[in-house]
């Protein structure tokens, strides 16, 4: 990968690769996540996809990207740390693959993506009226459907408990009660606060024959944007307070029982992500873990029973769908599993194939083309640069007594169950 | 080995028919890391009445034997379970039973013969005891209680129901807690015996190999076994008509789910009918459409619906599944726009415009090596060559869609399924 300042404040990121068929776009927007702005940057989100200065109707846009041979759009919103990530993706089949002999796809497909997301369709100083009022709906039944998928629902939960009251706890698609206070006028200032302001990250995937970055500074959508010292939080280091252990449950309508336990560890550097990482696989990263092992084959309490650490935050979430009546006797059992993670009661295979699990997923990076740019975006947002061989090198070096150290520097924040 | 080509997308496969009748298809990528490994058999959920080969007597098991077959496969007779051993050696081991068949898999960078001799050998040891037997109810008990918190899955489990009157397509893959319950060791090992014979079986690969190298080294690893007769499989006669045109259950959801069936017959043009179908699904309700656009301006619906088209032996059926605040009116707009379209014909632009996207979906499909190799497999014990979807697409033309429109998209085969609040 080569990254490229193009102007303060903006990067380009090329990843040169004969890997795939297709070509892959992305336009990354990162800006520090508050209560004032989530439903402002949830509502812009939505309704840059609605309409562009020379593409003004959905309609168009989609007529457009279908006689790219299918070049699919696509759009999201993430919490990485405590940013809010507006993220665009373009994909169109590389040139070679196309049965006639058409214009430059990727060049064509670089041009759409910052079209859509920097010169969007304005009327008289603001968005358009009528697309505002859609995404405004359409967000509000976003933020409703919050409820539909329940295992889902409850990671969430259990993440609001942790974090009340602060900025990783807010919901990423934003608050109804705020969207009342959103008008197409206040909605395209803000949009111009955030482009003026925000980290851009623009990545370029695909097999790359022409000089991109001339390509860029060319484009009038991106002569037009200024350079800024980018406003985001640096994901690195995480201190946590240590907190008394919470417990929360709630009433739905549900079959299965989720039960979701959110845990806090201190991140001191960025090394040693490398031994929560093997940490986390041993205890719920894979088949041979702790909790699949303990929770599903020996105890058959659960179908689901897993581990995930997320980096940024420094958090591990345990989450299992049980029969409500287990309730206790998984509790009990997973309590068990963090204590042996304590005692260090594993075995040194069980790290060693733990390791070379995570290995073989980072090798298997570059086979992605999503998932390698989310790779290096997380690198970008935590502004440590490790090449794939690196990473790998670090995850080799986690040691017993590394993996110990963490598993007594885990603690419990919030036990969050949700029955019926 | 048989090479087939295609060079409009730079993809070769070479195919093998071993002399116990299994097919072997090796799909060669060598700019990846990744190598991943597909073996299945023509088995799944549908197949609970057959007569085994030699025998006269009907056999009948309860529903959801293949999924707890799938489940049951990994123990192993040294105490051992395979998918830890997968596991344990840096591979990502994992398998899945649909409709029609069983598959078996792992996707690795590194140690990919060792994981082989665990794998080969798995698949072909079954190792059940009336104990491991239980326990597994337990866990698969949670699995379909999972299911159960799924309005996604009970709105298309319900088109089924409405759709099909006999046909076992309409039940669970995994079964019921019931059903389940009538399952011991015996069911499973005269299935196994049935179904995965070698010559109800097809293995894909796909990665950095060599062709010959990597056939010798699947062939040396087969326990031998001799193919058997042809395994007859017992379906109930299925009405062309469907049970009811609407069904409803009521789910903790925020806003209506709705899944729109169309109840249609196999047809010898397997690969040509779908290609139509999904040209036309586009055409009716696709992103670039007036009906999309008028129920999304309306604040109807707040994405675009999922089109597709499923068909196998048997049976074959369109879906088309999504949120509405009114599926009614989703369902009605849908109807008229296929009147209107069956009365106009279709616009000429429109058709091709749409089939160079579709044209486009298909080459996205060999970006990653598991998504290859499970196309492969699966269009395999359909009877068909994926690559014949990117060389029959050209020929599709709307003279042809419309034909289809006008036998497939018959409004007395349509239901409507729809999950929403109590």
């Amino acid at each position: 990968m080569k990254t490229q300042e193009i102007k303060q404040g903006i990067k380009l990121h090329t990843i040169n690769t004969n890997r795939f068929k297709t070509n892959l776009v992305a336009v990354f927007l990162s800006i520090p996540i508050t209560r004032e702005n989530v439903t402002f940057n949830s509502v812009i989100s939505s309704v840059l996809r609605r309409g562009s200065k020379n593409m003004p109707t959905q309609e168009q846009i989609s007529k457009e990207l279908e006689s790219m041979y299918g070049a699919s759009f696509d759009c999201g919103i993430d919490k990485t740390g405590d940013n809010h990530i507006l993220k665009f993706y373009l994909e169109s089949i590389n040139d070679r693959f196309l049965p006639q002999d058409s214009e430059n796809m990727l060049k064509k497909t670089i041009e759409k993506l910052l079209e859509i997301v920097f010169n969007p369709l304005v009327e008289n100083g603001s968005f358009k009226q009528e697309y505002v009022d859609q995404e405004k709906n359409n967000i509000q039944r976003r933020i409703e459907g919050k409820i539909d998928n329940k295992a889902k629902y409850a990671i969430e939960r259990c993440t609001e408990e942790m974090y009340k009251g602060e900025a990783y706890g807010l919901y990423k698609y934003g608050y109804i009660e705020d969207l009342e206070k959103i008008d197409a006028q206040n909605l395209y200032k803000h949009y111009q606060d955030l482009i003026d302001t925000c980290k851009i990250d623009i990545f370029v995937s695909g097999k790359i024959d022409e000089e991109i970055s001339n390509l860029l500074e060319q484009n009038e959508n991106v002569k037009n944007l200024k350079p800024r010292i980018p406003n985001f939080v640096q994901t690195g280091n995480i201190e946590k307070q240590k907190v008394e252990e919470k417990q929360v449950s709630e009433s739905m309508e549900v079959t299965q029982g989720k039960l979701i336990i959110g845990m806090d560890i201190n991140v001191k550097d960025e090394n040693q992500k490398y031994k929560i990482s093997v940490y986390n696989t041993l205890l719920g990263g894979s088949a041979n873990s702790k909790l699949f092992q303990e929770v599903r084959e020996k105890a058959s309490l659960a179908y689901s029973a897993s581990s995930s650490f997320i980096r940024h935050k420094g958090n591990i979430i345990i989450s299992c769908g049980i029969e409500i009546k287990n309730y206790e006797k998984a509790l009990e059992i997973i309590r068990k599993q963090l204590e042996d993670m304590k005692q260090g009661n594993f075995t040194d295979e069980d790290l060693e194939n733990g390791k070379k699990g995570i290995i073989s997923a980072i090798k298997g990076i570059e086979d992605e083309q999503d998932t390698e740019i989310t790779y290096y975006f997380g690198q970008e947002l935590s502004q440590n640069e490790v090449s794939v061989e690196e990473y790998i090198e670090k995850i080799s070096q986690v040691s017993r007594e590394d993996v110990v150290n963490i598993a007594n520097s885990v603690n419990i924040n919030t036990i969050y169950f949700l029955k019926d | 080995m048989q090479l087939i080509e295609n060079l409009k997308i730079e993809e070769k496969v070479y195919k093998e028919k071993l002399d116990n009748g299994m097919t072997v298809m090796i799909i060669p990528r060598e700019n990846t890391q990744k190598k991943y490994i597909i073996w299945g058999t023509h088995y799944g959920s549908n197949e609970s009445k057959f007569i085994v080969p030699g025998e006269e007597a009907v056999t009948e098991v309860p529903k959801g034997v293949a999924h707890f077959l799938e489940h049951k496969m990994f123990e192993q007779a040294n105490g051992t379970n395979s998918l830890d051993v997968l596991t344990a050696l840096g591979v990502e081991a994992n398998a899945y039973t649909t409709n029609d068949h069983t598959a078996y898999l792992y996707e690795c960078t590194d140690k990919f013969y060792e994981a082989l001799d665990e794998f080969m050998d798995y698949v072909q040891h079954p190792y059940f005891t009336d104990q491991n037997v239980e326990k597994e109810k337990g866990i698969i008990g949670q699995e379909i209680m999972m299911y159960d918190d799924y309005p996604e899955w009970k709105v298309y489990l319900n088109t089924l129901e409405a759709m099909y009157h006999k046909h076992p397509v309409k039940l669970d893959i995994t079964g019921t807690i019931e059903t389940i319950s009538h399952i011991d060791k015996d069911i499973l090992y005269k299935c196994y015996n049935t179904f995965y014979n070698p010559s109800n079986m097809a293995l894909v690969v796909c990665g950095d190999f060599k062709p010959e190298e990597i056939l010798e080294e699947i062939k040396k690893r087969l326990v031998p076994k001799n193919s058997a007769g042809e395994i007859k499989r017992l379906y109930p006669e299925e009405p062309a008509n469907v049970v009811k045109n609407y069904v409803e259950q009521k789910m903790e959801v925020s806003m209506p789910l709705f899944t729109i069936g169309i109840k249609d017959v196999p047809s010898e043009e397997k690969v040509k009918k779908h290609i139509a179908i999904e040209i036309l699904l586009n055409i009716i309700l696709g992103r670039s459409s007036k009906l999309y656009k008028d129920l999304y301006n309306k604040g109807i619906i707040l994405s675009q619906p999922s089109l597709e088209y499923e068909f196998t032996e048997g049976y074959a059926h369109i879906l088309i599944t999504g949120q509405a605040t009114d599926p009614n009116v989703v369902f009605e707009g849908f109807k008229s726009e296929i009147a209107s379209l069956k009365q106009n014909g279709l616009d000429e632009d429109e058709w091709s415009r749409i089939r160079k996207m579709i044209y486009g979906g298909y080459v996205k499909e060999y970006n990653d090596v598991a998504e290859t190799a499970r196309m492969f497999l699966a269009d395999f014990f359909k009877g068909i060559n994926s690559f014949d979807y990117i060389d029959e697409i050209e020929s599709v033309k709307s003279e042809y869609g419309l034909q289809v429109l006008k036998e497939t998209f018959k409004e007395e085969n349509m239901v409507l399924s729809v999950v929403k609040k109590a």
